[in-house]
Parts: C-alpha cells; sequence; structure tokens
C-alpha cells in the first residue's frame, strides 16, 4: 500500500532537505510515502450525521463524533502499508470533559471565596466577582491551553495503533505548558524574534517524546539553523505590511473618493443595507484579500512551508528518516485556502479541508526505510484513562 | 493497497502476511508459503473492532487480545462474513452514498430551522415559566458586577417613591412580584432593566429630566421591559443562537465563531429594537391606565432629540438595539393631562436622591 517510487524525480538518497547522504553500509532507506484512500463523500456523511447529532442532543454528542471521524481518518491512512487505527472512545472524551467542568468549576469556588472573604464591600475591590474570576481564567488559561494540547496529544497517540502497536507520548504536559507559556510571553516581548527559538523548542518535545511501542522518535532540530530565514522573513514581512497599509489607504481612499462617496454616505450604506452594501462589501474584502493575499500570506507561508520542512528532515523514528518537499503554494493551500474554506462555507467545508490535509499528507510526506519490526514491543502502559478535556474547555481540540 | 490479510502478534511490529480460513469452532491464521499456523482463534471470541462505515478495513481481534488481522481483500471479508456470524460486521455495506447525503443534508436543515423556530418563538413562551428566584439570583449577580465600582444613591424618600410607582405599574401590568429601582450615581442619561425584576437608573437621568412625567415615562417603559421578561427572553435568544451557530460550525474555528457573533450580535439588536417598541407602547398603557400623565417617554425622546438632533438610532439602522427615536415619539406621543406621577415632595426627594 505504499508508493515506492522515487520522489520529484530524484533518485532514491537524494531526500529533499538533504538529511542523509546515501552509504553503501546503510540499512534499507527505501523511499515510500503514506496513502490516504479516504474519500470527501463518505467524509461528509460522517460529518453530517455528527452535526444532526449536535443539534439533537444540543452538543453533547460531540466526543462520540470526534471519535466516529478519527476512526475514518485514521484507518484511511496507511503507512508501509498498514493502516492506522483508533480506537479512542467518545465516553473517554466524555469523562475529560466533564474532569476538566468540575475543576473549573472548583477554581470557581475558589474565586467566588476569594471575592467574598477578601474584595467584597471593601473600598479598595473596585471590581466585581467576575472580574476576578475572567482575570484568574485568563492567567491561568494561557499555560493550561498548552497542557490541554499536549495532554490531547498524548490521548490520541495512546488510543493509535500501528501495526497492532499502540503509540504512546512521553513527558511531562505541566513542564510543556510552563516551558510554552514562557516562550510564547518572552517572544511577544522581543517582539516575535524568538520564533525560531519557541518553534524548535516547542516541537522538541512533542516529536522527542513521541513512542512507537517502545521506539522513541528523535528530533535533531536546532534554532540556530533557522534563525537566518526567520531574519530574512520577519524584515521583509515589515516592509510588506507597511506596502499593504499604503496600499490599503491609496486604494481605499482613492475609490470613495472618485465615488463622490462621503463619510455619512459610507455610514448609511452599513446602516441599511441593501445589494449595493453587500457589493461593495465583496469589492473591499476582495481588495484585502489581494493585497494581503499577494504581499502579506506568501511571505507567511513561504516561512511555514521552510518551517515544516526543517522539522519534518530533522526527525526520526529509529533508523526511519522523514523528509518533505511542501512548497509555499502548498503551504498556502494548507494554510489559506483552508481556512478559506472553513470560513466561507460556514464550517460545512471542514470535512473538505481534513479531506486536502490529509491528501497533503499523502503526498509530502516521505518515508525513508522501515522500522525493524521484531524489535519494537508494545508498551506496558495503556496511555490516559479519559482524554482532552481541557482542549475542549478551550476550545482548541478540532479533531 | 495490497489484497493479502496482516496479521499482527499485538507483541512486536512485526508484519506477518497470512491467509485465513474458517472452521466450525476456529478462524485459523496461516502462513500461505508453508501452511504453518500462525494463530487459532476460538469462533466465539472473535471481535471485530469497528464497521464498514468507518474503517476501511476493520480489524479482527481475539476478545482481550492485543494481536490484530487486518483483511484487506473485501471478497475474503464477505466470504468470511456469511460463513462466521461472529464476523458479519466485516461485511458491513455504506448505504448508497448519494441518498444517505440528501437525507442527512435535509434533516440538518431541517434541524437548523426548528432549533431557529424554537429559540426564537420558543422563548417569548417558555421565559415566563422560568423560576422568579432564579431569574433574581442572576439579576442581583449581574447588578453587583456592574454597580461595583460605582456610588449608589440612598437617599431614602426618593427611592421610596420611585420603588413605589415602580410596583404600582407593575401591577397594574398584572406582574406579581417585587420590582426593586436602583440609582447610581452619574451617567450616562440612561436606565436599564435587568433579570428579576431589578431595575437601575443613572442618576444623570433623573437630574437632566425637564419635570417629573419623563422619569415617570421612561420608568413605566423599563417596567415594560420587567412585564414582558425581555432581559431573561434576550439572554435566552442570544445563547440559543449561539449555540446553533456553533453547533452547525461544528466550533472548529476561531474566525468563523467571532462571525458567528457577529451575527448574533445583530440578531440580538433586532430582538433589541422589537422589545423597545413593545415596552414603549406597555410603559404608555400602564401609565393610562393609572390615570398619570403619559407623555413623558415622547417627551424624554424630544428632549434627546433637542439635545443631540442627529437621530443616531436611525443613522445606525441595523446596528442600532433601539428603533429610529422620531419613530418612538410618533408612537408615545399623548396628552399633557393626567395626574402627575409623583407628589411635589416625592419629585423633590427624587431628585435629591444622591445628596
Amino acid at each position: 500500500m505504499s508508493h515506492a517510487t522515487t520522489p520529484w524525480g530524484q533518485t532514491a538518497g537524494s531526500a529533499p532537505g538533504g538529511v542523509f547522504v546515501p552509504e553503501p553500509t546503510r540499512p534499507d532507506l527505501t523511499p515510500s510515502r503514506p496513502v490516504y484512500d479516504g474519500t470527501l463523500g463518505e467524509l461528509y456523511a460522517i460529518y453530517l450525521r455528527h452535526l444532526v447529532l449536535m443539534i439533537v442532543t444540543l452538543g453533547w454528542s460531540r466526543f462520540w463524533g470526534r471519535t466516529r471521524i478519527r476512526r475514518y481518518v485514521w484507518n484511511h491512512l496507511a503507512i508501509l502499508g498498514d493502516r492506522f487505527e483508533y480506537r479512542g472512545r467518545g465516553r473517554e472524551l466524555l469523562i475529560g470533559f466533564l474532569f476538566a467542568m468540575v475543576l473549573l468549576a472548583a477554581w470557581a469556588g475558589l474565586m467566588y471565596l476569594a471575592w467574598i472573604y477578601v474584595f467584597h464591600e471593601k473600598p479598595f475591590a473596585t471590581f466585581g466577582m467576575f472580574d476576578i474570576f475572567s482575570l484568574s481564567v485568563l492567567l491561568i488559561g494561557f499555560p493550561l491551553a498548552y497542557v490541554g494540547h499536549y495532554a490531547g496529544l498524548r490521548y490520541k497517540l495512546s488510543r493509535t495503533r500501528w501495526r497492532g502497536i499502540r503509540c504512546g507520548m512521553a513527558g511531562s504536559a505541566w513542564r510543556y505548558g510552563v516551558i510554552a507559556t514562557f516562550l510564547h510571553f518572552a517572544n511577544a516581548l522581543t517582539a516575535y524574534l524568538l520564533t525560531p527559538v519557541v518553534s524548535v523548542n516547542l516541537s522538541r518535545p512533542r516529536i522527542a517524546n513521541t513512542r512507537l511501542g517502545t521506539l522513541p522518535f528523535a528530533f535533531a532540530g536546532n534554532a540556530g539553523d533557522i534563525y537566518r530565514r526567520y531574519l530574512g522573513y520577519y524584515f521583509l514581512n515589515i516592509v510588506a505590511w507597511i506596502a499593504a497599509a499604503v496600499a490599503v489607504f491609496f486604494t481605499v481612499g482613492g475609490t470613495l473618493e472618485s465615488l463622490g462617496v462621503s463619510t455619512d454616505d459610507f455610514l448609511k450604506l452599513f446602516s441599511k443595507p441593501s445589494l449595493r452594501t453587500l457589493l461593495f462589501v465583496v469589492a473591499i474584502a476582495f481588495a484585502a484579500y489581494i493585497v494581503f493575499g499577494l504581499l502579506i500570506l506568501p511571505l507567511r507561508c513561504w516561512w511555514q512551508a521552510y518551517l515544516m520542512r526543517y522539522l519534518v528532515t530533522h526527525s526520526r523514528a529509529g533508523n526511519v528518516l522523514f523528509a518533505t518537499a511542501i512548497s509555499t503554494r502548498q503551504m498556502w493551500g494548507f494554510l489559506v485556502l483552508n481556512y478559506l474554506i472553513v470560513l466561507l462555507t460556514l464550517g460545512i467545508g471542514w470535512p473538505w479541508v481534513m479531506h486536502r490535509t490529509m491528501k497533503l499528507i499523502a503526498d509530502q510526506l516521505w518515508v525513508y526505510g522501515a522500522p525493524d519490526g521484531a524489535s519494537i514491543a508494545q508498551p506496558p502502559d495503556r496511555g490516559p484513562g479519559y482524554g482532552e478535556g481541557l482542549l475542549d474547555m478551550f476550545d482548541v481540540s478540532g479533531i | 493497497m495490497a489484497a493479502a490479510s496482516r496479521f499482527y502478534d499485538g507483541i512486536t511490529a512485526q508484519v506477518h502476511e497470512v491467509g485465513v480460513r474458517a472452521t466450525t469452532g476456529e478462524l485459523i491464521i496461516f502462513r500461505p508459503a508453508d501452511s504453518g499456523i500462525v494463530a487459532r482463534w476460538p469462533i466465539d471470541e472473535l471481535v471485530v473492532l469497528g464497521d464498514g462505515n468507518h474503517e476501511a478495513a476493520p480489524p479482527v481481534m481475539r476478545r482481550d487480545g492485543e494481536a490484530r488481522l487486518v483483511i484487506e481483500d473485501i471478497e475474503l471479508r464477505q466470504r468470511l462474513a456469511a460463513l462466521v456470524p461472529e464476523l458479519a460486521a466485516l461485511d458491513h455495506r455504506p448505504a448508497p452514498l448519494v441518498p444517505r447525503l440528501a437525507t442527512l443534508g435535509v434533516t440538518l436543515m431541517a434541524l437548523v430551522g426548528l432549533f431557529w423556530l424554537t429559540v426564537d418563538y420558543g422563548t417569548e413562551y417558555a421565559a415566563p415559566w422560568l423560576p422568579y428566584s432564579l431569574q433574581a439570583k442572576l439579576g442581583e449577580t449581574v447588578f453587583e458586577e456592574l454597580v461595583a465600582d460605582k456610588d449608589q444613591c440612598h437617599g431614602a424618600q426618593g427611592l421610596e417613591a420611585i420603588n413605589r410607582l415602580a410596583n404600582e405599574l407593575a401591577q397594574a401590568a398584572g406582574y406579581e412580584h417585587e420590582v426593586t429601582v436602583h440609582i447610581v450615581e452619574g451617567g450616562p442619561v440612561n436606565a436599564f432593566t435587568l433579570p428579576g425584576g431589578i431595575l437601575v437608573f443613572y442618576s444623570d437621568l433623573i437630574d437632566q429630566a425637564k419635570d417629573r412625567s419623563q422619569v415617570a415615562g421612561v420608568l413605566a417603559h423599563e417596567i415594560g421591559h420587567v412585564v414582558h421578561h425581555h432581559p431573561i427572553k434576550g439572554i435566552a435568544r442570544q445563547y440559543g443562537i449561539d449555540l446553533l451557530m456553533k453547533l452547525v460550525s461544528g466550533g472548529y474555528s476561531d474566525l468563523l465563531n467571532t462571525l458567528s457573533s457577529g451575527g448574533n450580535i445583530l440578531l440580538a439588536l433586532r430582538n433589541g429594537r422589537a422589545f423597545e417598541r413593545e415596552a414603549d407602547a406597555t410603559g404608555v398603557g400602564m401609565l393610562e391606565k393609572l390615570g398619570l400623565r403619559a407623555d413623558g417617554i415622547a417627551g424624554f425622546f424630544e428632549q434627546m432629540m433637542e439635545k443631540e438632533p442627529k437621530d443616531a438610532a436611525a443613522a445606525a439602522g441595523i446596528w442600532s438595539s433601539h428603533p429610529p427615536t422620531q419613530e418612538r415619539i410618533d408612537a408615545t406621543k399623548r396628552p399633557t393631562t393626567g395626574k402627575p406621577a409623583f407628589s411635589d415632595a416625592d419629585w423633590k426627594a427624587l431628585r435629591d436622591v444622591c445628596k
């Protein structure tokens, strides 16, 4: 079930990204690609059923719906001819969610007590109970979202099997949460000049702690390797924003002026929406799309494609190497077009995005070599008993 | 996609290309090359993981085991399913896709419509049935939150006067619960209603009112919101539509949620304008029913128009939470006849409520 053709017309061994140099003594490094044989129609059928049940159950069926979609996607993806298997259960996600709700309720109770005994009717308290609660959730929510992200990944991997062997994830989600919070905070303080450090140091625990049975993955990336490219992107991005702002200013201002539209007329357009308003909004949206689409987003996709290539080519699982030659254009399709599809279809296009993403993975991920199956054993632990409560709470779980 | 069956022993990640044969009591998994037995699984312990709707090739396992048998060959799956009832799930063929998608699509649209109607019209009838204690608790909590950093006015006679009139008006409209009016010092020139019959007036409104009938008019308007349960209806509709948007969009996109929220705000504003019209009409009706001067609402709006000739509500159109002011003046215009809503002493006390 694998594509064992040579990628990009290169001979086997000359991998994109230059990860390895072929040596006669090396083990088998035959390239192959994953195969995704899911169909858009079937994925839609599962998704629409999920939406129908979501409305009937007021959203409580989402845990089971999510599980069904994962089962479909996982089992239609195969590497080296072996399909993935997803064995998570909806009730595990429900328990995770309820557990997170209990934690939040306990936190709310704690904040309520703090309000009653410390702040209530005190002259210095120029804020309400909701303010305290909102602020505290904001403070703990940021790191907790990262903790939830890592724990969610651990849950998903623990319910994933390949060749009958459970995957897993080592490491502490809390440690990851602390590191991620610190790095993002530091990055914001330094005007995002630390982005390569953040990207590499947050990818490392996620990749290096991933396990297929007893086989750990490894990551050999270093932020220093990608700094030059990032600085190029960073300053080009600033120039592009300035150019985009100037272009928008003159385009919008010039258009309004040439149409003889006063500010009052302009406001009236929106207060009494008509076909003219709709056309106006579409024209503005199109202009903005062109300006930002031509200047800003390609730059971002250029950087993201580079980062993706770097992260993939610096990861391995035992003697199995990975590579990708994902291009700026493909990254555009992944980041921008997928986003627009979800947005313009009001979410109904989501299965299409999922399908496109799986096809992209199958198309662009190259696997070199095959693992020594005999040396990979079933792990003794079964992973967490429930999952993704925090992810669900912070609405970042998706599929 | 290889047609052969694959066996994973569940101990290591080795792959065994195997053949499969079913006997009366066992499923025999063997190596095709030398017919060597790889595994013998009792029929009554066989389990199919998943189904043909979700899994491309549902794995077969022995109950409580880790080993897996994956049969890629559809014909072999069908033969085994026909022979072994425990493996019937292997022959699960999904219904034709197009009719399935059409049925699901139509069902989804019907449910969205039904949900929308339930939220939009159902709240009209359901809101009064929400336990009053719950409404009052909600109102009190929001009130505490809103006035946490503001000073309230405590003039006893003024508060008593406005609360007395508020409750008379509410009773005239058949409202069974007590209404409480709070006065917050300062501006803006505004008043609003919270669930549980809680009214909040800003003292600037009382200070800048030309006469007592204007304050009584605004009070009657707010009582109109109370007796129609507008705060609870507004919350229920907003929450209901928000939930619907989230359910239908799958909640997978932040930007989509933002757009949904934008649409939801427009709906809330549309509801707001309908509520304002209803409260205006009810307020005037209550004042007339008690034989009080009912020109205060229109008078108050006229004063607002004098201060700000440009009708902000009319200019804002669909973005306004209130109907155009001129429209409200026309709808609430009444003669200057009727008893004064406050006695001279009460009116003076109300004007001095924050002193």
